[in-house]
């Protein structure tokens, strides 16, 4: 079967550096949402403008519906390619009013039937109605960047690209957006490529996510295994959700910590007996025990609203963080000690 | 590909190298025989040149700061009589140009003229010449300079005055600053890059302006080069003179050129901004506002005017003598036509710059914008020389006719000068309006499926719209006041306003000269007027 959209070996580069090597990664079918992750200045821009066609591919090719719009032979104008990319910076006309701005993107596929979607549908719905007569130097950057993706949204493109879509819009509009816009991506079966380093959003939003780290794409796949199950220590640090810890395998469903005792799971890929491995704890993946005797000293404190994230310090100065629900009990101070079940049981054996 | 255009990139530097031409053929004089002139110059009036240069200089710019930032605060900051009136009003004094007004001191002061008449219908007969002072000479440019060149600095402090945030002010009042020291302390050095570019542009008008200084009989480096060439047909030693003075102006150049740089950093700060609230001044304080203002109002514009006028009156043969519509159409065919081209080539080499991306363009680009500071004497006597030169070597030895004859004293070698030395008036006025026009911004049209030819259609023209119409209007306007190019280029029997005026008061017949300069200063105003809305915008766009 053939994949919607298709990037196949592609060397991603601007100005004579190559910004990502290599790179495939396709998306099986319409209306799907891939979220592209990594951390500033890694080539994630570079990426979403050279599928728009704004920039040259070096190697391999870019394939949408089956048509190969970039390869290092062929390459499909900007204009001539059905993808709308909503920039991250004020991209507006500065001439013409919000609303004027988001009506030419109307006038790009007046035809598409199969994606309809009114003008007032996705001015309520990104908030913007307030602003439609006033012109882009008159509004802030968060309404220029909502203003900006509903002028994508109109034009019914064949794939949507968002860069840091949301990166100037204030949290409190933030996940009520994210949520809209994945109904409404979903009701119109735009398939869009979101580029961000907000892991939340891309957890939330994508179908699939890709972790770019060091000049490659690390990892592409679904946000949960992306989160439980990290391919490479790279992403476990770019995602910084949790620590590496020595241990020792000792069976083929345990292994064993000289600070914690026995772990027991499921190995995520087999290691042999008695192999020195590194492995992967998460917050969640400790759980708290007053009566416990493995007692940590509390050496930070992270209240999250909706949680706790204790960090402990065990004797070989190992930090382990455990994920707490606020309404606990009670809350434990700095330097107090904190008790750790045993023994530790965690689903997924994550280790390198 | 955004990345590759070839044709983009050969216009834009063709265009640029072009501009260029008058530098490198004034620096390559010192490579050139001269004639006996220069020896005798050398040892006689070269440091005459030199000094009187300097000193029209240093006191142009001294009485220009002073009333260029005086009116600019006092407008900026307080509100009195007439306050939002002097506001634009101030500028009008561009539509007199530096030797009509050294026509209308001497006009006015000189021996049996209008200040003597004056007297004489007030208080009746009497020995009024000795007393009358006389504004001749050095004082006299150095006045006729200041009244016409101050809104330079007026324009450009006035801005900046106008972008500082009220936040500025009060931090003075809670460090306790007295209003005379927030003014030393805060004010004034928060606007200094703007002052130091307008003063730059001062410093360069001053050294290029040859029309009052020649009338006034001071001998200055841009009189020195017309001489050499009129007097001595020594083309040579008038480019050795120009390269001496073009360094100079190039360092002043620079100084504009890193102080605009620092100014335009000022205007761009965001978020904080608190739109500034005018004192309002009462009792004495608004008395000498706004007399402070109406005086330098009525020397520098209402004055030359009204003397101007009266003279058209009292001699009305003059108006009769003179063919107004011709001249008039003289006048504004050169500026139209000029504005056209203009326009036209730097819309194609800015467009260029932008979408080719290339830094070598870049490099040429800047440099071609430096036409502005060479003054006009020099351009016209550098393109004199390059087209002999060419047609010397070149044309004569692949054997075709001289094509002298089209570019001397026609219309298309005018043009061509005014060209380079108004190129960056457009340029960079075509510039600064792309610079607010986000690349995103054509990549996002792009993405609406626009091409590159619509993209600029309907994208940047519209957005340039207002630019254009300004670069049109100052164009005009610096074509309209130009002196020395014109009066060393036009076709025989071609003249415009000012032209006539210079050639009537070079002829001592002063009275003659006033109807040209009416009408100069009256077509002039027009377009200051309109001009006015852009130049003034109170709110950034």
């Amino acid at each position: 079967m053939n994949n919607f959209f298709e990037v196949e070996n592609v060397d991603f580069v601007v100005g004579g550096n190559t910004k990502v090597k290599n790179m495939s990664f396709s998306i099986e079918k319409e209306g799907d949402i891939v979220c592209l992750l990594g951390p500033s200045g890694i080539g994630k821009t570079t990426i979403l403008r050279a599928i728009a066609g704004l920039e040259k591919i070096k190697n391999g090719h870019i394939k949408l519906k089956g048509k190969i719009l970039s390869s290092e032979k062929t390459n499909i104008e900007p204009e001539n390619r059905n993808i709308s990319l909503a920039f991250q910076e004020n991209s507006l006309f500065p001439h013409y009013s919000v609303e004027k701005n988001i009506l030419l993107g109307a006038e790009k596929n007046p035809d598409n039937k199969d994606k309809k979607v009114s003008f007032n549908e996705i001015v309520n719905l990104l908030d913007i109605s307030k602003i439609l007569n006033q012109y882009p130097h008159q509004i802030s950057a968060g309404e220029a960047q909502r203003a900006s993706l509903a002028r994508s949204l109109l034009s019914k493109p064949d794939l949507l690209l968002l860069d840091e879509p949301l990166s100037n819009v204030d949290q409190g509009h933030k996940e009520d957006i994210q949520e809209k816009i994945k109904k409404l991506l979903a009701k119109l079966k735009i398939t869009t490529i979101i580029v961000t380093h907000d892991s939340y959003e891309a957890f939330y939003l994508g179908t699939k996510c890709g972790i770019i780290l060091n000049n490659e794409l690390k990892q592409y796949d679904d946000p949960y295994n992306v989160y439980h199950l990290p391919n490479s220590i790279e992403v476990v640090n770019f995602l910084n959700r949790g620590i590496l810890i020595p241990a020792k395998v000792t069976s083929p469903k345990s292994l064993e910590n000289d600070e914690l005792g026995t772990i027991t799971g499921n190995f995520v890929k087999p290691f042999p007996l008695g192999a020195d491995v590194k492995l992967l704890i998460q917050p969640e993946d400790l759980e708290h025990d007053d009566k416990s005797n493995l007692q940590l000293e509390v050496v930070d404190r992270k209240f999250r609203g909706t949680n706790f994230i204790y960090t402990l310090k065990t004797m070989k100065n190992l930090l382990l963080p455990v994920f707490v629900h606020s309404h606990h009990i009670h809350q434990h101070d700095l330097q107090e000690k904190f008790g750790i079940k045993r023994p530790i049981h965690i689903e997924h054996l994550v280790c390198f | 590909m955004t990345k590759k255009f070839n044709i983009w990139f050969v216009l834009s530097f063709t265009i640029s190298l072009f501009v260029c031409i008058p530098i490198i053929t004034v620096f390559s004089s010192f490579f050139q025989n001269t004639s006996n002139y220069y020896e005798v110059l050398k040892d006689t009036f070269l440091i005459e040149y030199i000094l009187n240069s300097l000193t029209l200089l240093v006191l142009v710019l001294i009485f220009t700061f002073i009333l260029g930032t005086g009116t600019a605060y006092l407008v900026s900051f307080f509100k009195f009589p007439l306050s939002d009136f002097f506001k634009w009003a101030l500028i009008l004094s561009f539509a007199v140009p530096p030797y009509i007004y050294a026509y209308s001191l001497t006009a006015f002061f000189d021996n049996y003229g209008t200040a003597f008449t004056v007297l004489t219908n007030l208080l009746g007969e009497g020995e009024y010449n000795k007393i009358i002072p006389k504004f001749n000479g050095m004082f006299g440019a150095v006045l006729s300079m200041t009244f016409s060149l101050f809104a330079y600095v007026f324009i450009l402090s006035r801005a900046s005055f106008l972008y500082q945030s009220q936040n500025l002010i009060d931090l003075g009042k809670n460090l306790g600053f007295s209003r005379f020291k927030s003014f030393f302390k805060i004010i004034l050095p928060a606007a200094r890059p703007a002052i130091v570019a307008g003063l730059s542009l001062v410093a360069m008008e001053t050294l290029a302006e040859f029309g009052a200084v020649d009338f006034f009989s001071i001998n200055t480096l841009t009189t020195g080069i017309y001489n050499s060439w009129i007097a001595f047909d020594d083309l040579a030693f008038a480019n050795r003179i120009a390269s001496f003075l073009l360094l100079f102006i190039f360092s002043l150049f620079i100084i504009e050129n890193l102080s605009r740089k620092k100014a335009k950093y000022h205007l761009n700060i965001k978020g904080g901004f608190k739109q500034k609230e005018k004192i309002k001044l009462k009792g004495t304080k608004s008395f000498f506002a706004f007399v402070f203002c109406f005086f330098v109002f009525f020397m520098s514009f209402i004055f030359p005017l009204s003397q101007m006028l009266y003279w058209t009156i009292k001699f009305p043969e003059n108006l009769f003598d003179l063919q107004i519509v011709t001249l008039s159409l003289n006048t504004l065919y050169l500026a139209l036509l000029s504005s056209t081209v203009l326009i036209s080539f730097s819309l194609i080499s800015n467009y260029g710059s932008r979408v080719t991306n290339n830094k070598t363009l870049n490099i040429i680009s800047t440099m071609s914008i430096s036409g502005y500071a060479i003054p006009g004497v020099i351009l016209a006597v550098a393109f004199i020389t390059f087209i002999a030169w060419f047609d010397n070597t070149i044309i004569k030895s692949l054997g075709f006719l001289s094509i002298k004859k089209i570019f001397f004293g026609s219309i298309l070698g005018l043009v061509l000068v005014y060209f380079i030395r108004f190129y960056s008036l457009a340029f960079n006025g075509i510039k600064s309006g792309y610079e607010k026009i986000n690349i995103a911004v054509d990549e996002s049209a792009y993405m609406l499926g626009y091409s590159k030819r619509k993209t600029f259609m309907n994208i940047h023209i519209p957005f340039l719209r207002n630019s254009l119409l300004l670069i049109v209007i100052l164009i005009s306007l610096e074509i309209i006041r130009e002196l020395p190019i014109t009066l060393i280029l036009r076709p025989f029997n071609f003249e415009t306003f000012a032209t006539t005026a210079y050639v009537s008061a070079s002829e001592d017949l002063l009275e003659a000269a006033a109807v040209p300069s009416l009408f100069l200063i009256l077509i002039a105003s027009i377009f200051i007027i309109i001009a006015s809305k852009y130049i003034l915008r109170e709110h950034n766009e």
